[in-house]
């Protein structure tokens, strides 16, 4: 700026604050200003800017070009004159605005919106008048929209510069694009994926806000996770499950918490599955809003479950409910049920009373589970059938109880020394009362096994209104208990029993080491749930429990000792629980998890809805195998026919990628992978053709013929370049 | 078997079965609720049974409200609708403490003075039913078919603003979605992005 500039200023502002009554507006809530910086005057080539200073009233806030949950983006309107050309607002770095338990990105305190002016190489004029027309939505609790018409004149001939700090603020303030950055994206289920490399040094290894551009893409409130790998930050953000945009390309902003500066990161994202409905129209297709399962042509409407008249549901439920007393899950009720039949002295009529009451006790527990679950899912949790088990601390529960149970037939301790005195002559008075109770947990630990034919049936039943869906569990335990109900009915029954004797306490006593055996599984289930510890701390508390049920029957009388010794025995469980209580909420890492999935074959990778797409996209076949610890069939199937020599080989003889999804703990992708299935529980095999969109689904009791024949007519693999690039698989 | 013991198994599984509620999916079933409308009578989802039911989230101290009712917008629009057969429940989310929170009275006498003719205005003033459905702004609009499934969720119309002389040029997106699903169409557009006023909720999980 030469001196004759520098005097000659003043003069130049007169006119400018003339008009300046006209650059801002007041109200009680902001201070908008029109605000200019030429500081060489206006002239083709020269840098001119134009901006709106906002001032907030404590508290106040405008928005961001994503407002987040709720509010609106400021909108600026330009009237120029011909070969002025104003560009888009330079949004400088936001702020998160919690709200509750929504989230709002914008500013409060003091913002200059900035926009780049161009001046065309013709423009001649003295001096540029600007007008402005600016809408804002400013919010407290409140939200008030406000807007304002501003009018500036700025001088061409000389310096505009009043705001010159203001607007080198707002330019410092603008995330920076990370030119070196590279990002990958996907979809995977509810959740945006990425990866990023080449982030400036100075944010390595620290926790980062996103901020996410683009508006109706992801739940801004929900909880980003974010892992840094040496210099590459992985992040995990999650979609809105009303997501209503699917943009090719996202936006987005890294910053350190609270700070201005911010790295702006732009990346496309592929595989975007429907937005529920989107899809030319098809009806199924708003059943299948943001799972990454099948972003493949055709596959996008995913099977919706076809509605089967009720009656006919109800009749393959009571057959689905005969055939799980068939499945290995309810074998450890089984032996309890033939010690409740080897009881001595029961005659025709409690034996009658005895089954009814199994029966009832069945059907309650089952139409008290599917109502829980139905409860669970209208509150909008991802459940599926079988899902108490998917509980360490129900697991935990359940084993304490089957070593008890075991305990109590091996004569270690009776159960009328353990309840208070009501209780137990309740009890003896009451025999049915157990009956029903041994229903009831029948169907805690046997449920989540899906019956053959009954997979489809329940994943249906699932999505149907309350009363019929209930009515279809009902008929399920109605099908379960019936060969107990039946046996205890008929006449015969009683006389086909051998006679009461020795022969009872005995059998009684053997029937203690499937209950022990209940427990192995258990701890193994718990083991895959909460890791080694866990599982150790549980035997700890059983070990604890079963000290303390001993100590309660053996000390009798109300005497001091055994009283101290009764104090000091629920001591000792209680400080047993207490230990055991954190290590049951431990939580397993991916790699552990991921290691239980490849661990019973090297050739079984982890199934995610994005690797089977990857497989899916390379034209290759995929078998998943979905599966949890807790499904006694699905391993029992895992052990034999998924494990069998030439089952493998006919897999890898077709070049069959081998999935397995493990639902041992609560994982919303499987859930809904299988919801979109048609299923709710597991197990199911869902094997995939190259070239078909639909997978075919193989039966709950997987054999080898039906794999065999599966596979028939596929084209086996070459068996000369590949195999010599594919080491041969461990045997 | 044990009755104390397997009671409290029990009920410690299902207890920790209980994880955060997230929102409601457009294609899955709408969560069920049941609250008291501004006249005290309990509402359940479950009445509307068999019916298209058209879920409003209102408040009367936000300006987008107030553009769709003081337009006459909204009204209209409830009129057209329970016209069809299509039950209407505004609900209202907003916190006891939120400064323009409208005990049950106060609410129901601006709805008439607006002339809205909802089925039901619904107090949601702890706020589950919004959480339930992810309900973020107001107006924020949800469209239930008669099985019970959410067939559209987001905003009342496409010109997100606070002007009301956008209305005429909008497109309104419940009596296009009420139009199609009664015609027996797909839904064309079934998620938008609302637009409006944060919903108080109150601050207790």
């Amino acid at each position: 700026m030469s001196p004759l500039q520098r005097w000659l200023w003043p003069l130049f502002l007169a006119p400018s604050l003339a008009f300046g009554q006209g650059a801002v507006v007041k109200t009680d809530e902001v201070r908008a200003e029109l605000v200019a910086d030429a500081p060489e005057g206006i002239a083709p080539g020269k840098p001119l800017s134009l901006g709106l200073l906002i001032r907030h009233a404590p508290h106040w806030h405008t928005y961001w070009k994503n407002p987040g949950d709720s509010g609106l983006p400021t909108t600026l309107e330009w009237t120029l004159p011909a070969g002025i050309q104003a560009g888009p607002i330079d949004w400088p770095m936001p702020k998160r605005l919690p709200i509750g338990p929504l989230v709002n990105y914008g500013y409060d305190g003091a913002v200059l919106l900035p926009v780049t002016v161009a001046v065309a190489p013709d423009f001649r004029g003295t001096a540029l008048d600007v007008r402005l027309r600016a809408d804002w939505l400013v919010c407290k609790e409140v939200c008030i929209p406000q807007s304002g018409s501003f009018r500036l004149a700025i001088p061409a001939g000389s310096s505009t510069a009043a705001h010159a700090d203001a607007f080198a603020q707002a330019r410092a303030a603008l995330p920076q694009p990370a030119s070196s950055a590279t990002v990958q994206a996907s979809v995977e289920g509810q959740v945006l994926a990425l990866q990023i490399d080449g982030l400036p040094a100075d944010l390595h290894g620290k926790a980062l806000d996103y901020f996410a551009a683009d508006a109706g893409v992801i739940d801004h409130a929900g909880p980003i996770e974010q892992h840094w790998q040496g210099d590459r930050l992985a992040l995990r953000v999650p979609l809105s499950a009303q997501r209503s945009e699917s943009p090719a390309r996202l936006q987005a902003v890294l910053a350190l918490p609270g700070e201005a500066r911010g790295v702006q990161l732009g990346f496309a994202v592929q595989g975007w599955p429907p937005t529920a409905g989107a899809r030319s129209g098809a009806p199924q297709a708003t059943a299948a809003p943001t799972t990454g399962i099948a972003p493949m042509p055709g596959t996008a409407a995913g099977p919706a479950p076809s509605p089967v008249p009720l009656l006919l549901s109800l009749a393959f439920a009571f057959i689905g409910g005969l055939l799980l007393n068939l499945m290995p899950c309810v074998f450890p009720v089984l032996a309890l049920k033939l010690v409740g039949f080897a009881r001595p002295g029961a005659d025709r009529r409690q034996v009658v009373a005895q089954g009814l009451a199994y029966t009832v006790g069945v059907v309650l527990s089952f139409v008290a589970l599917a109502g829980l679950l139905l409860a669970l899912r209208a509150a909008g949790d991802q459940l599926g059938w079988g899902f108490q088990l998917q509980s360490p601390v129900f697991v935990a529960g359940l084993s304490i109880l089957f070593a008890l149970i075991g305990l109590n037939l091996l004569g270690v301790f009776e159960v009328g020394r353990l309840l208070p005195s009501g209780l137990a002559s309740l009890r003896a008075r009451h025999p049915v009362v157990d009956h029903g109770l041994t229903g009831v947990l029948a169907v805690a630990v046997a449920s989540p096994c899906t019956a053959p034919f009954m997979g489809a049936a329940l994943g249906a039943a699932l999505t149907q209104p309350a009363p019929q869906a209930l009515s279809v569990f009902a008929a399920l335990g109605a099908g379960m208990a019936a060969p107990y109900l039946a046996a205890s009915l008929w006449p015969g029954f009683g006389r086909w029993l051998p006679r009461p004797g020795r022969w009872m306490a005995t059998f009684r006593t053997a029937m203690a080491f499937p209950m022990f055996a209940t427990v192995v599984w258990l701890l193994w289930v718990l083991g895959q749930q909460v890791g080694i510890d866990g599982a150790a701390a549980l035997l700890g508390l059983i070990l604890a429990v079963a000290f303390a049920a001993w100590v309660f029957s053996a000390t009798r009388g109300v005497g001091l000792a055994a009283s101290a010794f009764r104090v000091g025995a629920a001591a000792v469980v209680g400080a047993a629980a207490l230990g055991t209580w954190p290590a049951l909420h431990a939580q397993v890492g991916e790699p552990v998890a991921a290691a239980s999935a490849t661990r019973s074959d090297g050739s079984w990778q982890a199934w995610s809805p994005d690797s089977l797409v990857r497989a899916r996209a390379a034209g290759r076949p995929v078998f998943v195998d979905f599966t949890a610890a807790w499904c006694v069939t699905c391993q029992f199937n895992k052990r034999t026919t998924l494990g069998d020599a030439e089952v493998l080989a006919a897999f890898r003889d077709r070049d069959v990628v081998l999935m397995r999804a493990d639902w041992t703990r609560r994982d919303a992708a499987i859930t809904e992978a299988l919801r979109r299935l048609g299923r709710s529980g597991v197990p199911v095999y869902a094997l995939y053709a190259p070239g078909e969109a639909e997978p075919r689904l193989l039966s709950e009791i997987l054999s080898v013929a039906e794999i065999r024949a599966a596979l028939t007519g596929w084209p086996s693999r070459a068996p000369t370049s590949k195999l010599a690039a594919t080491p041969p698989p461990p045997t | 078997m044990h009755a104390a013991i397997l009671t409290s198994a029990l009920a410690a599984g299902l207890l920790t079965a209980f994880g955060a509620a997230a929102q409601a999916v457009v294609g899955q079933p709408a969560p069920t609720f049941a609250a008291v409308d501004t006249s005290g009578k309990t509402v359940s989802l479950a009445d509307y049974k068999g019916k298209h039911v058209v879920l409003e989230w209102v408040n009367p101290g936000c300006p987008f409200v107030q553009k769709h009712y003081n337009s006459g917008n909204m009204p209209a629009t409830q009129k057209s609708a329970t016209g069809q057969g299509v039950a209407w429940l505004s609900v209202s989310s907003t916190a006891k403490d939120a400064g323009d929170y409208r005990p049950p009275n106060d609410l129901a006498a601006w709805m008439r003075s607006k002339d809205g003719v909802p089925t039901a205005t619904v107090m949601d003033t702890d706020g589950r039913i919004g959480r339930a459905y992810g309900a973020r702004t107001t107006p924020h609009m949800y469209v239930i078919d008669p099985a019970g499934k959410l067939v559209y969720a987001g905003a009342i119309d496409s010109k997100p603003t606070s002007n009301a002389a956008d209305i005429k040029t909008a497109t309104n997106y419940v009596n296009q979605t009420i139009g199609e699903v009664l015609a027996g169409k797909p839904v064309s557009q079934p998620t938008t992005r609302a637009y409006g006023c944060s919903i108080k909720y109150p601050d207790a999980a």
